[in-house]
């Protein structure tokens, strides 16, 4: 797959040189990412918008010192996750994410479930549902403790492949994959839960 | 073999499933033990969803004030030569 342009040395040279055209393209290209990465990290608008602007000033600052070791988009993540991670650290203590048992159903002693599941995945082509959901995703986002909620944002929001989210937060691929996993089961579960509380009819689904 | 997996072995392969790394032996055990339980399916189906759903939270754009003032904040920084900050603080510290 060919890069995009702004890959390429002669674009990071115009960038360098502080061509408008360039930074301009470079916004265009990035600042919905980031606004969005930003978005979703924080829950918060306001702060999601000192951070764009905190990512672009830092970008066009520090472009000289750009040796081009990780590809252009992954260092503009990572100036992007880290000053969003400054800003969380900033806010009161995260409650600590269950461990990966709690966060599925409850099992019998033989290890097999022993409680009804909700199968809310195929609704039945009801926007207002899935609003909903949209909606109780982000908010339990922001239960998430800022390490599992910037693996989450980047490998399935932003669709980032494994190597490049490993490399934009300098942890391990397993590491990775085991935040991944559990701040998944967590987002599952609220889902769940909200699921329950919202629509007590819903098809239950019982074991067997 | 169908019935060496149980549904807590199940959680533990969930995350290689959904990613298509899990090896094939492993990957047919897991499919019949699914067509089997229900509570399984309804679980796997549901965590699949959240990552199909979770898609949906990016943003498309943005919103044309923001653009406009990133733009603003940006141009009256940016219009400075490179090292101006640099030099500026260190005439200030100097001066101090």
């Amino acid at each position: 797959m060919a890069s995009p342009p702004t890959e390429n040395q002669n674009f990071i040279k115009r960038l360098k040189a502080r061509n408008e055209a360039a930074l301009e393209e470079l916004m265009a290209q990035y600042e919905t990412k980031v606004f969005g990465l930003a978005l979703r990290m924080t829950g918060n608008r306001q702060d999601a918008e000192e951070i764009l602007q905190d990512v672009f000033l830092a970008v066009f600052q520090k472009i000289d010192g750009f040796q081009g070791d990780s590809k252009l988009s992954s260092w503009i993540y990572r100036i992007a996750t880290n000053t969003a991670l400054m800003k969380l650290r900033n806010r009161s203590k995260f409650c600590e994410i269950p461990l990966e048992e709690e966060l599925g159903p409850k099992m019998t002693e033989e290890g097999m479930i022993a409680e009804p599941v909700v199968d809310w995945s195929k609704l039945p082509d009801e926007e207002l549902a899935r609003k909903e959901l949209l909606h109780w995703i982000d908010k339990a986002l922001t239960a998430l403790p800022p390490d599992y909620r910037s693996v989450f944002v980047l490998r399935d929001i932003e669709e980032l492949s494994a190597e490049e989210a490993s490399q934009i937060l300098e942890i391990s691929i397993a590491a990775l994959k085991s935040r991944l996993h559990r701040a998944r089961l967590f987002l599952r579960k609220e889902l769940a839960d909200s699921m329950m509380a919202h629509f007590p009819n819903f098809k239950m689904v019982s074991p067997k | 073999m169908n019935a060496m997996l149980r549904c807590r072995d199940i959680g533990k392969l969930l995350y290689d499933y959904v990613d298509g790394t899990l090896e094939p032996v492993l990957k047919q055990q897991l499919e019949q033990h699914l067509a089997d339980c229900p509570g399984c399916l309804a679980f796997i189906n549901t965590y699949k969803q959240t990552i199909n759903l979770s898609k949906e939270l990016r943003p498309k754009g943005m919103p044309p004030e923001l653009r406009q003032r990133l733009r603003s904040f940006i141009k009256s920084k940016s219009l400075q030569p490179p090292g101006f900050w640099k030099r500026l603080w260190l005439r200030l510290a100097g001066s101090s």
